[in-house]
């Protein structure tokens, strides 16, 4: 039932080299759309729709890894780092649109602040434990969103209220291309920051801390501190996201920068790919923006639900993503690289036995 | 008070809700002693290690360590001063195998030659080696059976290059070759220079490694003595065993 | 003054309603150790069940409270016996995930069949009350809060007076004890959900009366729940009644700070719950565990 070691090591490469084309592909692919290239008569690989999603995809696998800094790694699972988000975008934002500053002056400012925001509210946050932590962080998403987009100050509102930000266009040539590679740049650095944490004497103590914190205090690791630098840098990470989407997108309301899906997403994403490991969260982001844009009907190949009208398409989308997570969480708990990394095989039995472990 | 004492006790108190668990505690631990403490289950015992190690904040007292109060401080700074501890029911950090639960202990722990990721490793190969676990390092620690998982507590502990070590109740749940096992491995930990603190149930341990015990009952410390002398104590036996036992013992 | 008296009436008034929600929301995170973000959908369905009766058969929508509890209960129940029960020893996150799809699904299904156009239920008597010079007693509001009042009461006595209750209490205490002495793990944690899912039925129903409602509109008092049973106290039907209250208060007078407005609803919802939180963690009425 426990794949071998043989075929462990067959899987992982497998598994890596198919990870290692695709990655190669996104990356490359696109540049068939510059002009130059066109000129030279190279087939199209990449058109404006796919860079749209494929620099959203490149923010999800940010948001995803940067959960799992804090959320898989860390053992504390926060439900409300969509607040991180939100904020990077307000902050780069108010910047441009306000201030006037140019963008990627402002862009450095994102994770800063939301990374103080994190450590600010993250002390008296990380002293709660299970059920208290999550509820609270998802009460922080909530409620930052609504103040920021509410808060007045003299009858006018701050951070631009319910009209949100208008951000003056970036000037440069091949807009779509640079965001792309911007946010995949995002996406990298995110991957290399987990990589770093998972050898380092920091990612081992954040480690021993969700294992088991008493015993990783007596032992002398500095948990509060560790704790709060853990959620800052998720937060920092999430944050830089935020900022390069608020120019990306050049509006930002509370709508499109706190929505609430997105911090289930992000940990579903996580979950889906595996915690602890440095691809898992970018593995789960791929698969499931692409299911969720499969689904609500928005990717190309598409499909006609029966009986069922295109009103009422992401309607029944929803339905079939919230059925979808039931599942996955009943069946699959440890995440799709388990099977990938050879740790497991696929299997019935593999299901069957996730499923005792965890009913009544 | 001697000015040789590492670790002072003054008058510690703990209290939870109206019941004092630890009353006006007073002793002395020197360098490289290796002190017992017993007493009938309920005495305060493991309220004392975790009062020293930083767990509890006192109610009332002081806990000095090499002459400075460390009462108040938190747990990872005492650990980094140099008192380390094990815990009675075993906390391992279950998602990692042997060496690294011991290498988390090198990595961290007391400030005295804190070693980087390599240093640590190795560090946590030699304690495994110390403790006799050095064959099943890279086992998860779902493999491995009880007596082995105290073990790793230990070496865990000791990783952390202590001064002074405590022990809560290791010997507990092992059978008689364990148990000597285990006394081996204490021994050989406090001939490398750690002074030991051991919690105990199992009197032959005290009175065959234990230079000094001290008797805890309800809270406060009823003798302190040689081993053999402290157990033949009436007022010892009558706290463990009952006040009618105790008269048996004398008549008989 | 009578300005001052107003707003502790209104306040005590809406606290019925915050009462209503908390007390199933409790019951099943102190029993089942679930925080179940599905909470203000089966809220929401309730208020549906309300407005459907009084639209179709012209009752008066307090008679329709038991209907609504019943139904939900019945939904819960098979909601926990045949989907929640599978992950309930798993890691607290998955439960969150869980509860969090449940959700999904119930808002959508609900946008399915009626839309998202808003709803409301207006009784005949809507907009009178007991006058006493010039403070008002609005009717609806005063049976609102007797009807939850009364719900509080009526799950209190089955937790205490029946045997099916004292089975919870006895899972809340140890669960593992509970099935050395034979209890029926499965059912027993079905009727648990059912009983939470029946009171936030009922609080459905209540709601309906005093807002417009839509398929969405259940969300924010997940979030209000949480903050209620905090406030008063995990673990017992009183403290939840005091909770429920104390936050009714909290916002009326919240509300009459010129400027703010119900706008930041969540907003104080969630400070005062870290406030709790962080200064007194067992509530206004719990006991440190």
């Amino acid at each position: 039932m426990i794949a071998t070691a043989a075929s462990n090591r067959r899987w992982k490469r497998i598994f890596l080299i198919a990870g290692a084309i695709l990655a190669a592909y996104a990356l490359l692919a696109p540049l068939t759309s510059l002009d130059a290239a066109q000129s030279a008569n190279i087939p199209l690989l990449a058109d404006k729709f796919w860079l749209r999603i494929a620099t959203s995809i490149a923010m999800f696998v940010v948001m995803a890894t940067a959960w799992n800094i804090i959320g898989g790694i860390t053992g504390y699972a926060a439900f409300g780092n969509v607040a991180f988000f939100g904020i990077g975008a307000y902050t780069t934002g108010m910047l441009v649109a306000k201030a006037k500053w140019p963008f990627l002056l402002a862009l450095p400012l994102a994770p800063v602040v939301a990374a103080a925001f994190a450590i600010l509210v993250g002390l008296p946050l990380l002293r709660l434990r299970g059920h208290y932590f999550a509820v609270a962080s998802l009460g922080v998403g909530v409620a930052v969103g609504e103040l920021v987009q509410n808060i007045d100050y003299r009858g006018q509102p701050v951070f631009g209220g319910a009209s949100g930000l208008f951000l003056p266009i970036f000037r440069i040539a091949n807009r779509d291309l640079f965001f792309f590679y911007l946010m995949s740049a995002a996406a990298v650095l995110s991957i290399a920051v987990t990589w770093w944490v998972l050898r380092s004497r920091f990612g081992y103590g954040l480690i021993a801390i969700r294992e088991n914190e008493e015993a990783a205090s007596v032992l002398g690791v500095n948990t509060t501190a560790y704790k709060v630098a853990s959620f800052g840098l998720a937060a920092a990470l999430t944050g830089l996201a935020g900022g390069i989407f608020s120019q990306w997108n050049v509006f930002v309301n509370q709508d499109n920068v706190f929505p609430i899906e997105y911090n289930v997403q992000m940990i579903l994403m996580a979950l889906l790919g595996g915690t602890g490991t440095v691809f898992g969260p970018a593995a789960g982001a791929v698969l499931l923006y692409l299911l969720i844009q499969f689904l609500g009907g928005t990717l190309p190949i598409s499909f006609d639900i029966p009986f069922v009208s295109t009103d009422a398409r992401p309607i029944v989308a929803q339905i079939i993503l919230g059925l979808l997570l039931i599942v996955v969480v009943i069946f699959v708990p440890r995440g799709v690289i388990d099977f990938f990394g050879g740790r497991t095989r696929l299997s019935l039995s593999y299901l069957r036995r996730s499923l005792r472990e965890t009913s009544l | 008070m001697s000015a040789a004492a590492q670790l002072e006790l003054r008058g510690v108190t703990k209290r939870f809700g109206g019941v004092a668990a630890v009353d006006g505690v007073n002793f002395e631990i020197a360098k490289g002693d290796i002190v017992g403490i017993i007493g009938p289950n309920g005495a305060g015992k493991t309220t004392l290690l975790n009062c020293i190690s930083g767990v509890y904040h006192l109610d009332g007292g002081d806990i000095r360590w090499e002459g400075a109060s460390i009462a108040g401080m938190a747990p990872h700074r005492i650990a980094s001063l140099g008192i380390g501890r094990t815990f009675q029911i075993v906390k391992p950090f279950g998602s990692m195998t042997a060496r690294e639960n011991v290498a988390i202990g090198a990595l961290f722990g007391s400030a005295h030659m804190r070693r980087g990721m390599k240093g640590a490793f190795a560090l946590a190969d030699e304690v495994l080696e110390l403790v006799g676990l050095k064959a099943k390092a890279d086992q998860p620690v779902s493999a491995l059976t009880i007596p082995d998982r105290k073990r790793l507590e230990v070496a865990r502990a000791v990783a952390t290059r202590p001064q002074l070590l405590l022990l809560d109740e290791v010997m507990a749940g092992l059978n008689n070759v364990e148990i000597d096992e285990a006394l081996e491995m204490v021994r050989s930990v406090h001939a490398s220079g750690v002074t030991v603190l051991l919690i105990e149930h199992v009197m032959r341990v005290i009175v065959g490694v234990c230079r000094r015990a001290i008797v805890l009952d309800s809270g406060r410390v009823l003798a302190e003595g040689e081993p053999e002398v402290v157990l033949r104590d009436e007022r010892v036996i009558e706290a463990y065993l009952g006040e009618r036992y105790a008269k048996r013992l004398k008549s008989s | 003054m009578a300005n001052f008296v107003q707003l502790v009436i209104l306040g005590l008034l809406a606290g019925g309603v915050y009462v209503a929600v908390g007390v199933g929301f409790g019951l099943v995170w102190g029993v089942l150790n679930i925080v179940n973000l599905a909470h203000g959908a089966l809220v929401i369905i309730g208020g549906y069940i309300t407005w459907q009766l009084v639209t179709a058969l012209h009752l008066d929508p307090f008679l329709t409270l038991p209907v609504d509890a019943v139904a939900l209960f019945v939904l819960g129940y098979a909601l926990q016996r045949g989907v929640i029960n599978r992950i309930i020893r798993a890691p607290l996150l998955f439960t969150f995930l869980l509860t969090f799809g449940l959700n999904l699904v119930l808002v959508n299904v609900l946008l399915l069949i009626f839309g998202s156009d808003f709803r409301s239920v207006t009784p005949a008597y809507a907009g009178k009350g007991l006058e006493f010079g010039s403070i008002v007693i609005p009717y609806v509001a005063l049976i609102s809060l007797a009807a939850a009042i009364l719900l509080s009461a009526a799950l209190a006595f089955i937790l205490n007076r029946t045997r099916i209750g004292l089975a919870i209490n006895a899972i809340a205490a140890d669960r593992d004890a509970a099935q050395l002495v034979g209890i029926d793990l499965r059912h027993a944690y079905a009727v648990t959900y059912g009983l939470g899912a029946a009171c936030a039925g009922v609080a459905g129903g209540l709601i309906a009366l005093i807002q417009a409602i839509t398929p969405t509109a259940g969300e924010p008092y997940t979030l209000q729940a949480f903050v209620v049973v905090i406030l008063g106290g995990l673990g017992r039907v009183s403290a939840t009644v005091v909770g429920g209250l104390a936050f009714g208060l909290v916002e009326a007078f919240g509300q009459s700070i010129p400027g703010s407005g119900s706008v930041f609803a969540n907003a104080i919802a969630f400070g005062l719950m870290v406030l709790v939180l962080v200064t007194r963690p067992q509530g206004l009425m719990g006991r440190l565990r």
